[in-house]
């Protein structure tokens, strides 16, 4: 197919920086309300060939993620102290087209009613910034339904007694059990749990165009190659281009939006594949590089009308940076489970999603069943068990007969735990690189050790041989990024409005995981995508009346 | 040594319930072009089988420790995987900023197992039973911690970065290099019986 490609010295209707979750979508719904676009992606376009099956090159070697050599970060825990420069980046994001939609697990929860309206049934809370969305589960509804069945989801309707309601199931079946499914329904259910088929966006049948997955066991850091992964890659981006309208320009690294001395965007700067200096016209521009990037971005963009950063009026842009804590335990079983075949997460339990005051802390969340690569799984070996010789051997070659029970949970915000401009450091290409300040909030700890004890409970029902409870440690960084660009009705605390359009900008609007107030339990991929179908149609609305 | 991608029956007859065969036999070029790039095809021919970073006395003691981390016997180890070309092929590339303190490590194992046991024959030389008892002594140290990882890395990485020869190391662990796998998975999803609803819930499809 010839793909439709603009000069930069045209004037496109929109300039989206970032192909992912979110600007996959966006990118599809403005250029089918006959916009002209241009998605902007750091990254370089993969084809399924490109994709391998290659643990080190994708976990250890930064093969589709950000390179900490070339796109570095610093970190610290405290405001107080001196950022460093680490081997590996706290925050780690997929950079091709794409984005982190090609590399995700594809665990797809809805977030529940209660995830909107909690600052004001659980606040306030000591050192955290609980607040309700300006937006309820209800307006969101629809369009969750709409990922669903545009992108392509497998689960099964009404099977938890906890999930919150919906117009639409799902528009296939649940993908095929695993052993680790099986162990942790029959563990759950022994405990009088209800464990029960997890949403995956992930085909189970034919499905608009695409195949059924092939339970390779390669999802969570990996694209698919046969594209049965609902990754904007192989969803919504080519249905964007297929309108004619819209032009995906990899290898494109914005770096500053451009401003006029009227405070309106005017397009954005980038350094294209030979890292030459370019500008990109454009009436609007869409941010949806990722809770890290999109306020990187804001914060590079500094004018002198706005030092602190464009659109931050609020001080808010990078603030409040969440990830999803939580806690879990592995467990060995008699027989072998061969947990690296199938699609990485088979069924989910929702029990324990809302947060209990009984407890005598906040949080809530969500467990499931789920393996990891063995590369990754052979480096750490169990407390009490030798780290080499024949006993790590016989470790190694037991790898098939375990599987972990994982807990993901809530983070609180908290005004200090942010995204900021590091003094010093910049990347490959000298554009100042983001400094990560992170400490977890004292509830969140306490609840991911909950989780752990929760988790180790539901292995010993399963009749687990051996079970490794996790260490619960301080969060050193995350890939669930949220919360860096809130949403909220309020200019003076929040980023964006209920619309995605940022308060101080008319033109210019945010949609990715910055844009989440709360963090949900965890899996914030189909949020973030409602999020962006309903941004989509509300900015191609203002499109249409003139309002940008 | 990678298995070659499933046939095109094998393909077909694995996933025929849960997708279009028609979709599958017209894209079967690309679905197959995708496999042989996932890992899949036909034998890596560009795997690392000399030295090209360490030298030979370097590598012999680097290859001593790593066979006592994964020691051989009844089932390959360390060195049947070759895990030593997977080391030496790793510090020369992709992890050549280690290389300057894995150096710096090696020199100061060879010169405190020398300043202990004498300067006579190096530790890949001595008996067995001695290597595990100066390795019990010295595995703290970030340089056997560095060799360990190393190790766990080249057993079981793709074959292609010199490691995991033959598929000894995925044999080890229990992985069998397919593409693609059907139910049952293991034992225990063999006999499932379904999803049995809850009181309360009426689960629906579409």
């Amino acid at each position: 197919m010839d793909r439709k490609t603009y000069k930069t010295s045209e004037t496109v209707d929109f300039v989206i920086v970032g192909s992912g979750a979110s600007g996959g979508i966006i990118a599809r719904e403005l250029s089918r309300a006959g916009n002209s676009v241009v998605v902007m992606e750091q990254g370089p376009r993969m084809t399924p060939g490109d994709f391998e099956h290659d643990e080190l090159k994708y976990r250890y070697l930064s093969g589709i993620t950000n390179n900490p050599a070339t796109n570095p970060q610093s970190f610290r825990k405290d405001p107080s102290q001196k950022a460093e420069r680490t081997g590996s980046n706290a925050l780690t994001y997929a950079r091709i087209v794409g984005g982190s939609s090609a590399h995700f697990n594809a665990n797809f929860w809805r977030l529940h009613e209660i995830d909107f309206i909690e600052g004001s049934r659980l606040g306030p809370i000591a050192g955290a910034s609980l607040v309700d969305w300006p937006i309820t589960y209800a307006e969101l509804e629809p369009y969750y339904t709409k990922v669903e069945w545009e992108v392509g989801v497998s689960g099964l309707a009404g099977a938890s007694p906890f999930d919150p309601w919906r117009s639409k199931p799902y528009p296939m079946p649940p993908l095929p059990v695993k052993s680790s499914g099986v162990l942790f329904e029959r563990g759950g259910r022994k405990l009088g749990l209800h464990p029960y088929p997890s949403p995956m966006a992930i085909n189970s049948m034919f499905y608009k165009g695409r195949p059924a997955c092939v339970q390779c066991g390669l999802c969570g850091g990996y694209g698919c190659e046969v594209k049965a992964k609902s990754s904007s890659v192989w969803t919504v981006i080519p249905e964007a281009e297929a309108t004619g309208l819209c032009e995906v320009r990899a290898e494109s690294y914005v770096f500053r939006i451009g401003m006029n001395p009227a405070g309106r965007a005017t397009g954005v700067h980038y350094y294209d594949h030979d890292r030459k200096e370019q500008f990109q016209k454009a009436r609007a521009v869409v941010v949806c590089a990722n809770g890290a990037e999109t306020p990187k971005l804001l914060l590079n963009s500094a004018t002198s009308a706005a030092p602190q950063g464009l659109a931050n009026s609020s001080g808010a842009v990078g603030r409040y940076l969440m990830f999803n804590k939580g806690g879990g335990a592995q467990a060995r079983f008699e027989n072998p489970l061969n947990e690296y075949r199938g699609a990485n997460v088979t069924r989910v339990i929702h029990d324990f999603y809302d947060s209990d005051p009984k407890r005598g802390f906040y949080g809530g969340g969500g467990f499931d069943a789920r393996s990891g690569g063995p590369i990754n799984w052979g480096q750490n070996v169990p407390k009490d068990t030798a780290a080499w010789g024949p006993e790590f051997k016989e470790y190694l070659e037991s790898y098939t007969y375990w599987m972990s029970c994982s807990g993901h949970g809530t983070s609180l915000a908290q005004e200090t735990n942010r995204v900021d401009i590091d003094p010093e450091l910049k990347d490959a290409w000298g554009v100042p690189a983001m400094r990560v300040t992170y400490k977890d909030h004292p509830d969140d700890l306490k609840h991911a050790n909950w989780q752990v004890q929760r988790a180790a409970e539901i292995m010993d029902a399963a009749g687990a041989k051996q079970i490794v409870a996790e260490p619960v440690g301080e969060a050193r960084g995350g890939v669930h990024l949220l919360g860096t660009c809130r949403m909220g009705n309020d200019p003076a605390t929040s980023v964006i409005d209920k619309h995605h359009r940022t308060h101080d900008v008319k033109n210019l609007f945010l949609c990715d995981g910055s844009s989440m107030v709360t963090s949900g339990r965890g899996q914030p991929t189909l949020t973030i995508e409602a999020l962006a179908f309903r941004a989509g149609e509300h900015i191609a609305q203002f499109a249409r009346a003139n309002e940008i | 040594m990678a298995k070659p991608i499933p046939s095109r029956r094998q393909f077909l007859a694995a996933i025929g319930n849960l997708t279009s065969a028609g979709w599958i036999a017209m894209n079967w070029p690309q679905i197959a072009a995708a496999a042989e790039h996932a890992g899949h095809g036909a034998p890596d021919t560009t795997a690392h089988t000399t030295l090209t970073t360490l030298s030979a006395a370097e590598a012999a003691e680097v290859d001593a420790i790593a066979n006592q981390i994964v020691p051989g016997g009844a089932t390959p180890g360390a060195r049947d995987a070759h895990v030593i070309y997977f080391i030496d092929n790793a510090l020369g590339s992709f992890f050549a900023a280690q290389l300057p303190s894995f150096r710096k490590g090696l020199v100061e194992f060879g010169s405190a197992y020398a300043a202990r046991n004498g300067a006579g024959a190096p530790f890949s030389a001595a008996p067995e039973a001695q290597q595990i008892s100066w390795l019990h002594e010295v595995d703290k140290t970030p340089f056997f911690m560095a060799v360990r990882r190393l190790t766990v890395l080249g057993l079981i990485a793709s074959p292609k970065y010199g490691g995991n020869y033959d598929g000894v190391g995925s044999k080890l662990i229990g992985v069998e290099d397919r593409h693609v796998w059907t139910p049952p998975f293991g034992y225990y999803d063999k006999d499932y019986a379904g999803f049995e609803p809850y009181p309360g819930t009426k689960p629906y499809t579409a």
